[in-house]
């Protein structure tokens, strides 16, 4: 069969590239007769989506099938297919769109410090403007930054900015060519020079040689443009010499054309610095710059992207406290996490039926239910939990209906909407009102995927937010209720929570009557010279120490609490009490349907992002019935069998063997193995082709070298 | 030589440094030490503990070396002395490789020092025995290495040798320095190892390896020195496989497990959309697991094709990794050439013709689809190509589909390229056999050091003749028929590698021929050949240019009968 098969495109094999097309040229142009109706449906889709965002990436997926699949082994309704295929393109742009916006957000504070430095190093004589732009061992989200820097220091101004990377500018011609290309061909914008190598220019209609900065001095004074900005975005990665010879070079020129530098540091300064010759250092007038750090852009991140209310899909804790990791442990950078949350998305509205049930009221209803989605929100765990509890609660007539009663049931399943929708206002509300205490110093990713797993409950939980509270005093407290308040009244901007004073009428003024009391009591305390304190200020229980004649003396602090200080302990309480009640939370797995909105599945996740070939190669190596699934080496059970794979046997045979392995003996032993007298029964030409091929194939895949220690050896590579 | 010389006249000095270093309380627990210890320090405890060395001696280097060792325990005094100094067998011819003298120079220093010097009657029988070992060893590898000599590459190799590892070499060699500048003084150079070892903790040897150590245990373990030890058994009984052969008997092969892997691969077929929805929100997807993936690729593009999964304007690029040829300009051509059948590739480096052909590709509204086989094929692995390829993926006109074959793949990029490339992976073993993609014998062969013949032997010549104009055609016909005279009339060996024709000469014929009208036209011509490998060409002594074709004569006679044909 594969030999068949190899026949047919055999030439192309042999071929470096090549176009190809499978189908003919008229089948390939056209989709198939089945496919058509689709294309159709998924028209209307995306030219919403292009309402919805206006991304220039659309218009090459105008037209196509994103490819959901009709899921419950194809029994699920077209509606529901185009529902869930909706849902994604609809929520993953907006929030891709919002993570972007936090990106360049971060950056904002850089820029900025850049181009001033940049502005008011213009006037400098005889030296070469440079900033230096620590960005971080994350080469991933350089890209970002420069692009953003290219944007802000070009506006306007009539300034060139180039961009070096180091994979573009080997050595000095090369670099040169970029710098004078990109310097002029935006300057040409529509002017047609195109494809001309040598860049022509001037009134005299002298030509340049594409590396000569001649060139580049003429163009930009035609231009009557200022400067020429050079970025080398990773800078410890290109060559010294070429980066001497590239700053002596533009300090030359620099009475003619204006160089600025910037370099994308990932180190520091001093060692970078320390790669410069000193005379060349000289001409460098610099600056430094940080960039903000990893940590903080995935907490805002995070913030907009997960926690917000605008995240459609809740990542469950397990899997957002593995991504995090991952961001902190590895260096996997930002974009890591983004592509992992998209992926996320992904996941679940393709390959989850329930993940229909996300739509909002407006597109879904009772039609779209079908007797499958009813039959798997039946076997959900939440769902057994949940008749659990209310057979528990004596409800039961509930529970009977929930097990006997479609219609009951989705009439439940579509409640749920608007009871998640409540959940989770009132977990960022609770979240963010502890944040607004400023007394829990865990981050808010920590504080976020604590309270999803396990619950708010302030009152349990042992290194509670109270205690601290409680401990206040008089004037911070006075503070943290006017923080508290300031946040119901505002919301937060970052999660996408907007005020909710009205809702909370009640708190609102209950924490301004605490307030009011609170500074009643501290004018009273003022009138009688006293501080105010409260039973659980640290005074009351500390030893005082006097110094009489000479004599230390511990006494304790037997001071007894006024009646002001006992109002106050009374108001402490108050405020403790309502605090914790007004905030407080569920874990999410507790909620009933929570499957259909919240996504916490690891595997796909970490076997996506995070694979392990070696792991998996040793794995068919050594267990090819794992994969293969033939009777005939199922016995092996980890052992070898004539029967196996070549490549199989000798890779069982390479394990056993030593750091050096002797390819006769290691002949010997596999052909003692399928030999004639084995089942098997191979005569040795065969069993020497077959031989050849595994031995082959463990070179290809590097487990094996020559070796010259000894004739006909070959060494180990690999341990896996 | 010349040390052990130095050595010998002075027997006066033996007994007294014999009996200091039997005394000395380092040297005692040695005794029970690694085996490389014991052999080490064994001539001075034996002396004292005997007179009679010998016997103690080849009990113990019999523990030592193989099997096979012991019938060369008694040699002839000539033969050592012969292995002894580095440059002796070269210049007496001997069939001994450099390697296995080095190696046993390095391992058997100390002793050669210590037997002289600390043994009352430094008889050359006595000297003998003491070295049985290192004589065994090297009739072993005498035996193994036949008429194999390759020197390049070996100074890496002996250091390590089998039975010695490098560390200790350093500190013999030192120790053997000392020992030639400080003669007089005796106990210092043998102090000064005994310390050593006292530093290097004891190595105990068992037979069996032991079971279910993690994999860098298990390196450290194998890697342990003197624990390689390997027979001498080698394959020169063995008629290795021509590609003739090999193929023909590969055809005949019938892989009991095909139908289970055409299962696997329908398993793998069936998350198709899975991946096109993938590709359609711009990740790469990058197939891995053992076995070849091209068929899994190559049906993916026909699903991709058939289901109209794509925006309209499309094209698929198929882009071969494991070709030897593989360039980046040819890849980039391709794309450019799918994009636009008239684009012509500039000019410059790679990274500006990538973003040249991006910029046209912007210009346009066709989906271009990557399909890379074997991603991390050796010619895709060389400096700048990941970058491009990244580069490429990164645009979101072009989908990439790959395909990686080896364990450690993910370490071709960094965390930029990573991101660039925005990979999902899939776990896609499928056991199917590799098929263009690895030119078995060839890799084989060069495995096993011997001398790798060219890319796909007759048919390959055959292939690559097959793509190429007419006119190099006859060229090649032209050649081989006058590499063919030069062999009969040399009564030519076996290997055509030794008959070479001048290039002057086949110039001209060629230009009788009409093959060709300028040197220009035949250089080219020639050029195409060189990069398939189908021809050498080197210069003689006088700077003669001379061309020759890497075939036996079987193999010139049948590939001149197909181009006759």
């Amino acid at each position: 069969m594969a030999e068949i098969d190899d026949h047919t495109f055999q030439e192309d094999d042999h071929r470096a590239a090549y176009v190809s097309n499978p189908l003919s040229d008229g089948t390939a142009a056209v989709p198939s007769a089945g496919a058509a109706p689709r294309p159709a449906k998924r028209r209307r889709v995306s030219a919403k989506k292009e309402v919805v965002n206006g991304r220039s990436e659309d218009q090459t997926s105008g037209p196509v099938d994103v490819g959901f699949l009709p899921l419950f082994n194809g029994q699920e309704s077209p509606g529901a297919v185009k529902l869930r295929g909706e849902l994604f393109e609809t929520a993953w742009p907006v929030l891709e769109g919002r993570i972007q916006n936090v990106l360049r957000e971060a950056n904002r504070n850089t820029l900025d410090e850049v181009s001033t430095f940049l502005r008011a190093a213009e006037g400098e004589k005889g030296k070469i403007p440079a900033g230096f732009i620590i960005t971080g061992p994350n080469i991933a989200s350089q890209d970002l930054l420069f692009e953003q820097l290219a944007e802000t220091l070009c506006k306007g101004s009539q300034t060139r900015f180039v961009r070096l990377r180091s994979a573009e500018a080997p050595n000095l011609k090369a670099a040169l060519k970029k710098i004078i290309r990109d310097a002029t061909v935006r300057v040409a914008g529509d002017d047609e020079e195109g494809d001309d190598v040598e860049v022509s220019v001037g009134q005299d209609g002298r030509k340049y040689l594409d590396y000569d900065l001649e060139a580049l001095h003429v163009s930009l004074k035609l231009q009557q443009s200022g400067r020429v900005i050079v970025a080398f975005q990773d800078s410890e990665a290109f060559d010294n010499g070429l980066l001497t010879d590239l700053i002596a070079l533009f300090h030359s020129w620099h009475d003619r054309i204006q160089f600025s530098l910037l370099f994308g540091i990932a180190t520091s300064v001093e060692l970078f610095q320390a790669r410069l010759l000193k005379s060349i250092a000289r001409h460098l007038f610099g600056a430094q710059f940080d960039v903000v750090q990893a940590g903080s852009v995935l907490d805002s991140v995070f913030k907009s992207a997960v926690a917000g209310s605008h995240a459609l899909l809740r990542l469950g804790p397990s899997l957002l406290r593995s991504l995090v990791e991952r961001q902190q442990d590895q260096v996997a950078g930002i974009q890591v996490f983004i592509s992992s949350l998209k992926y996320a998305y992904m996941c679940h509205l393709y390959a989850n039926p329930l993940s229909v049930l996300l739509a909002d009221d407006a597109h879904i209803n009772r039609e779209l239910l079908q007797p499958e989605h009813i039959e798997a929100v039946r076997s959900l765990e939440s769902f057994k939990t949940h008749v659990e509890a209310s057979v528990e609660a004596r409800q039961l007539s509930h529970a009977q209906s929930l097990l006997d009663d479609d219609d009951y049931l989705a009439e439940q399943i579509l409640e749920q909407n608007q009871k998640r929708r409540d959940y989770l206002v009132q977990l960022l509300r609770s979240l963010h009102l502890i944040a607004a205490t400023g007394l829990i110093s865990t981050p808010f990713t920590d504080l976020y995927v604590t309270a999803l797993s396990e619950g708010i409950d302030l009152t349990s939980e042992k290194a509670s937010v109270l205690d601290p509270l409680r401990r206040l005093g008089p004037n911070e407290i006075v503070s943290l209720i006017h923080h508290l308040l300031n946040a119901i009244e505002i919301g937060s901007p970052e999660l996408d929570l907007q005020g909710w004073g009205p809702d909370a009428d009640e708190l609102v003024a209950s924490l301004a009557e605490i307030r009011d009391e609170v500074e009643a009591l501290v004018e009273r305390a003022k009138d009688s010279r006293k501080t105010l304190k409260s039973k659980y200020s640290a005074q009351s229980r500390v030893l005082r120490t006097t110094v009489v004649a000479q004599k230390v003396q511990l006494s304790r602090d037997t001071a007894t609490l006024t009646d002001e200080d006992r109002e106050f302990t009374e108001a402490i309480d108050r405020l403790a009490d309502l605090f914790s009640r007004s905030v407080n939370c569920e874990p999410v797995t507790s909620r009933f349907l929570h499957e259909a909105w919240v996504y916490d599945s690891k595997s796909p996740y970490r076997d996506v992002f995070v694979p392990r070939p070696g792991t998996t190669l040793s794995r068919a190596l050594s267990r090819p019935n794992d994969y293969l699934g033939c009777a005939c080496c199922s016995k092996a059970n980890g052992t070898v069998t004539a029967t196996m794979p070549t490549t199989a046997v000798l890779y069982h045979l390479y394990l056993e063997a030593g750091a050096l392995i002797n390819v006769a003996d290691l002949w010997s032993a596999y052909y003692a193995l399928v030999s004639d007298e084995s089942d098997i029964g191979m005569d040795e030409r065969t069993a020497l082709v077959h031989f050849y091929r595994g031995l082959g194939e463990l070179r290809a895949m590097g487990f094996v070298k020559q070796s010259k220690k000894k004739a006909d050896h070959i060494a180990k590579l690999k341990w896996i | 030589m010349a040390r052990r010389k130095a050595a010998e006249p002075e027997p006066a000095a033996r007994p007294l440094r014999k009996r200091e270093l039997a005394v000395d309380p380092y040297e005692v627990p040695d005794d029970t030490e690694s085996p490389k210890r014991r052999r080490q320090t064994k001539p001075p405890s034996t002396a004292s503990r005997s007179k009679a060395p010998n016997n103690v001696h080849v009990d113990d280097t019999i523990q030592e070396a193989t099997a096979e060792a012991q019938p060369t325990v008694e040699p002839t005094p000539t033969k050592k002395r012969r292995g002894r100094p580095p440059k002796a067998p070269l210049v007496n011819g001997q069939v001994a490789t450099p390697s296995a003298l080095r190696q046993k120079k390095v391992a058997e220093t100390p002793i050669k020092l210590k037997g002289i010097n600390g043994v009352d009657t430094p008889s050359r029988r006595n000297f003998a025995d003491r070295s049985a070992r290192r004589k065994s060893a090297r009739a072993l590898i005498d035996r193994v290495v036949g008429a194999i000599s390759d020197d390049e590459g070996e100074d890496g190799g002996i250091a390590r040798e089998i039975y010695e590892s490098s560390e200790d070499e350093e500190d013999e060699e030192e120790q053997q320095s000392q020992d030639e500048q400080e003669d007089p003084n005796p106990t210092t150079p043998s102090k000064t190892p005994g310390r050593r070892r006292k530093a290097t903790a004891a190595r105990k040897r068992s037979p069996t390896p032991p079971r279910d150590l993690p994999s860098h245990e298990q390196y450290f373990y194998q890697n342990k020195p003197g624990l390689t030890k390997t027979s001498g058994n080698n394959l020169s009984s063995l008629d290795l496989l021509t590609h003739e052969e090999y193929f023909s008997v590969l055809r005949q092969i019938k892989d009991p497990h095909a139908r289970d892997v055409q299962f696997l691969q329908s398993l793998h077929a069936e998350s198709f959309p899975q991946w096109v929805f993938e590709l359609s929100q711009g990740f790469s997807a990058c197939l891995y697991g053992y076995g070849s993936k091209r068929r899994l690729l190559h049906q993916f593009g026909t699903y991709l094709c058939a289901k109209g999964h794509l925006p309209q304007p499309n094209k698929i690029v198929v882009i071969n990794g494991y070709v030897r040829t593989t360039s980046m300009r040819e890849i980039l051509g391709t794309i450019g050439s799918a994009i636009d059948p008239s684009y012509k590739l500039s000019s410059g480096t790679p990274v500006a013709l990538a973003q040249a052909l991006l910029a046209l590709l912007s210009s346009t509204l066709t989906t271009v689809i990557l399909m890379i086989n074997s991603i991390d094929a050796s010619p895709l692995r060389k400096a700048g190509m990941q970058s491009v390829l990244a580069q490429l993926a990164a645009h979101p006109q072009i989908r990439m589909v790959c395909s990686a074959d080896t364990p450690d793949f993910p370490l071709l990029w960094d965390s930029g390229l990573r991101s660039a490339f925005n990979f999902v992976f899939h776990d896609c073993t499928t056991f199917a056999p590799f098929g263009p993609e690895l030119d078995v014998v060839d890799e084989v062969h060069e495995l096993l050091g011997r001398k790798a013949r060219r890319v796909g032997g007759k048919e390959g010549v055959a292939f690559v003749l097959r793509s190429l104009p007419e006119n190099a055609k006859n060229l090649f016909r032209l050649l081989v028929a006058e590499v063919l005279v030069v062999m009969e009339e040399g009564g030519g060996g076996g290997a055509a590698e030794g008959s070479a024709v001048e290039y002057r000469m086949v110039y001209n014929k060629a230009v009788e021929e009409f093959i060709c009208s300028s040197e220009m036209a035949f250089r080219t011509l020639l050029k195409e050949f060189h990069d398939h490998q189908i021809i050498t060409s080197h210069k003689d002594s006088l700077g003669t240019e001379l061309l020759s074709l890497p075939f036996r004569k079987d193999e010139l006679e049948a590939i001149l009968e197909d181009l006759m044909s």
